[in-house]
């Protein structure tokens, strides 16, 4: 997979230092390292946030260290601060910078095109097209950061970091490194306004030296001749290169271009002075097709440009070889690789992720919804805000809970915002364990510091669930191995002084219908802390499970069960509930709201 | 074999399609393929729907494919198999296990009139031959566990296109999977290898 090539890369170059958050597609990085990196020499840890993850691996590189940083695209907008310091203040070990954007999207709350962020922080950034030249891209970033001395960054996308294809092992530079830190104040403190100029004056000279430096390590290639040349990237280049497979006819030059930025512009002149028309193939904004439009612009070539600009490639949603040999057939204005022969095009419901069955969230936001009833409100009058983890599927129906998923942290600060605008119904932020660690604790602190009224939910897994379950502060010894020291939410929560705290466990259903409809309607920062193991873990270590069945007599088909648990472990069949034994994990949610006791725990459960 | 076989598993995230994916991954590099495959992770995709698609070759370069170009289907559930029917190309081969695991949207009111035989029945309409529907989890379960409902598509997939040898599939499997799973998946293997054989036959339908 492109993300174990990724680890294996930076082992092979002698990594010692590697952390980041999880993110999908870039959260596998950093898990093989857990899975088959144990006992070696190497640091090896989620951190709380992307911005403390930069900062941690910076630091390391400050001190000679090869580090590794991981994250999401939406992770580099939070580690964007730290980031963009840094390339004025450079590095002396190598330093890279994954970050994993997400065309479709798949997984991810934008299409962020995170090549941008090269240009604004003005440090250089690579890609890389299949799992195996990822590999090799990595160890080759490591040598050019620290010729450079300066954090370098490999953007890939989901198609890169999840596609499996073959990788060759290479050898392991053994580096033993001696971290050192030398005191160097117009280097390190940007508090100087002299040095920041001086500094600039130096990061700017050192990006003139980017194309040469990367020369040498063999970046950008070009196969193929004629005039009629396709200027690609990323994993739009193997869509080109399988496309053109069908073109027997005309002679199609591709320009495949690893350096994202600085753009490799002797590269780029050289080869696009022998093209008369050019295609560029890339996916999400027309980033590459600016560069190309900038260089022929500023040599004075006479070179017929298309791409997104110019229609023949979608600004939005991810590429595919279809999508590529339809605009190349336009462009070349042939049939290039015929037309797909479907078949038939099925019409069926959709079926995005739900919570899965015993889902703690499940419990938490139906206790939620009650506890709002009881209160006297109306649900459609008290705004959920959610944040992001998986209880944002508690979106879709039949639990359709909350109003806002917006970006880490945020549920608590909206739903202050909406306080102070003068919103006079109670008002709820809803928000996982890792999100509050990660951003939700000074959201917290401004609603306690500003007296806002409002019910904080703490949606409390004990676990980075979404992402493939991985550790967060609570834990005490990580997936390394490493003894870690727990930090209790709770105490968090009271040492910023909350008018009001409360734990429970969401299973015992009632009672967190009492502490929502108390606390909702009570002036100050209430924060209850539902706390429960994600199911899907919790079931792998308990011995037994309770199992139920479904009284076929004393159903009447009327699906309350369903209806209010949107469990994926019940569907109806021959106008009866039935439960997926395979997936059922004995939470009796559904038992509870049958009216008519028509399911029931098997006997010796 | 043509130059790239194009397969498309499709399944409910939990199934063990991703796995499969590997497995398949696997084998090819061990049989000296190349190979590649695309899908997305996380938990994300737990119970919603997955695609993985795989391509094995000789050289084999985008992770992806389009509409109208899977040479195999791999459905581990109905629905599914039927929503990714788009995705077979008119030559193609469905191999679909009579799994019925249909979405939480269709079970809440009002009711959609839709069941496991109404699914089943427009997938033999608009399949006809190009569909196999497999007993997997009377196999799988047969081998050992339901859980290995996926590696019995991979027997009738094998039987039928013929990519890897017996050994390179154990081999592939045990790479993948350990202990008592290991041991179950090459038995759900032989399953679904046989079960072809012994009721598709050879000369039925060509590879």
């Amino acid at each position: 997979m492109g993300n174990e090539a990724i680890a294996r890369g930076a082992f092979e170059a002698g990594v010692r230092v590697v952390t980041g958050y999880p993110g999908t597609p870039s959260s596998e990085v950093i898990m093989t390292f857990h899975e088959e990196g144990r006992g070696l020499p190497i640091y090896v840890e989620w951190a709380v946030n992307e911005r403390v993850a930069f900062e941690v691996a910076y630091g390391a590189a400050l001190a000679g260290v090869r580090s590794l940083v991981t994250m999401k695209a939406p992770g580099l907008n939070v580690a964007s601060d730290p980031i963009v310091s840094a390339a004025y203040s450079g590095v002396e070990g190598g330093l890279v910078v994954l970050v994993a954007d997400d065309p479709g999207p798949h997984t991810t709350q934008t299409e962020q095109d995170s090549r941008w962020y090269a240009k604004l922080a003005k440090l250089p950034m690579f890609t890389a097209s299949t799992p195996g030249e990822v590999k090799d891209t990595v160890k080759k970033l490591f040598k050019l950061s620290e010729e450079l001395k300066l954090p370098v960054m490999l953007r890939t996308t989901t198609r890169l970091n999840h596609a499996v294809g073959e990788v060759v092992l290479g050898e392991v530079e053994v580096l033993n490194p001696r971290p050192s830190f030398r005191k160097d104040p117009p280097r390190f403190v940007r508090a100087g306004m002299k040095w920041n100029l001086e500094r600039h004056i130096w990061l700017n000279n050192v990006l003139a030296r980017v194309e040469e430096a990367a020369s040498k390590l063999s970046f950008n290639s070009a196969e193929g001749g004629g005039d009629h040349c396709v200027v690609t990237e990323g994993v739009a280049y193997t869509y080109v290169k399988e496309s053109l497979g069908w073109i027997k006819d005309i002679d199609v030059r591709v320009i495949k271009v690893d350096q994202i930025y600085p753009p490799p512009k002797a590269f780029l002149r050289r080869h696009l002075a022998e093209c008369r028309r050019v295609l560029v193939v890339e996916e999400l904004d027309p980033y590459l097709e600016s560069e190309v439009k900038k260089i022929a612009f500023e040599e004075g070539l006479k070179l017929e440009v298309a791409g997104k600009e110019e229609g023949l490639l979608p600004l939005e949603g991810e590429l595919n070889p279809a999508l590529v040999r339809e605009a190349l057939s336009k462009w070349l204005n042939k049939n290039v690789g015929g037309k797909p022969t479907k078949l038939y095009e099925a019409v069926v419901p959709e079926r995005p992720p739900p919570l899965c069955p015993g889902c703690p969230h499940t419990f938490s936001y139906l206790a939620l919804k009650l506890g709002i009833a009881r209160a006297g409100f109306k649900l459609s009058e008290v705004p959920i805000f959610g944040d992001i983890g998986c209880y944002a599927l508690s979106v879709n129906k039949p639990i359709e809970a909350i109003w806002t998923e917006h970006s880490m942290g945020a549920s608590i600060s909206m739903a202050m915002g909406l306080k102070i605008a003068g919103y006079d119904k109670p008002v709820v932020a809803t928000i996982g364990d890792s999100t509050f660690f990660h951003a939700g604790i000074p959201a917290l602190i401004e609603a306690v510091h500003k007296r806002v009224d409002l019910l904080v939910l703490i949606l409390d897994n004990r676990v980075v669930a979404m992402t493939g379950h991985q550790s967060t502060p609570s834990w005490e010894v990580t997936e390394s191995g490493r003894s870690a020291r727990r930090i209790e939410i709770v105490d968090v929560v009271k040492s910023i002084g909350v008018d009001e705290v409360v734990v429970v466990d969401p299973y015992e259903l009632d009672k967190m219908v009492e502490a929502v409809s108390s606390l909702i309607r009570r002036p100050g920062v209430k924060v209850i802390v539902a706390r429960h193991p994600c199911r899907l873990m919790e079931v792998r270590e308990l011995k037994t499970i309770r199992k139920f069945r479904v009284l076929e007599d004393k159903c009447t088909g009327c699906r309350a069960c369903v209806n209010v648990t949107g469990c994926p472990a019940l569907y109806f069949e021959g106008g009866k509930v039935r439960i997926l034994g395979d997936d059922c994990t004995g939470c009796g949610l559904c038992a509870r709201f049958c009216p008519y006791n028509a399911i029931v725990e098997e006997d010796g459960g | 074999m043509r130059g790239v076989v194009n397969i498309l598993i499709a399944s409910v995230g939990g199934q063990g399609g991703l796995t499969l994916s590997r497995i398949i991954a696997e084998a090819s590099v061990i049989q000296g393929l190349s190979v590649r495959t695309g899908e997305t992770l996380g938990m994300a995709q737990r119970f919603g729907s997955v695609l993985s698609f795989v391509r094995v070759g000789e050289r084999v370069l985008s992770p992806i494919f389009g509409q109208g170009e899977a040479d195999y289907l791999l459905g581990l559930e109905l629905v599914e198999t039927l929503r990714a029917v788009g995705y077979l190309r008119n030559s193609g081969l469905a191999i679909a296990a009579d799994e019925y695991k249909p979405p939480v949207i269709s079970s809440l009111r009002p009711a959609p009139g839709w069941s496991k035989d109404s699914v089943a029945r427009t997938l033999k309409e608009v399949l006809g031959d190009r569909l196999l529907f497999i007993p997997a989890r009377r196999l799988a379960v047969k081998a050992g566990s339901h859980r290995a409902i996926n590696v019995v598509l991979l027997g009738v997939l094998n039987a039928s296109a013929q990519l890897f040898t017996h050994r390179v599939v154990e081999e592939a499997i045990s790479r993948v999977l350990h202990g008592k799973a290991a041991e179950i998946s090459v038995k759900a293997y032989y399953e679904g290898f046989n079960l072809y054989r012994e009721s598709v036959g050879e000369g039925c339908r060509g590879g």
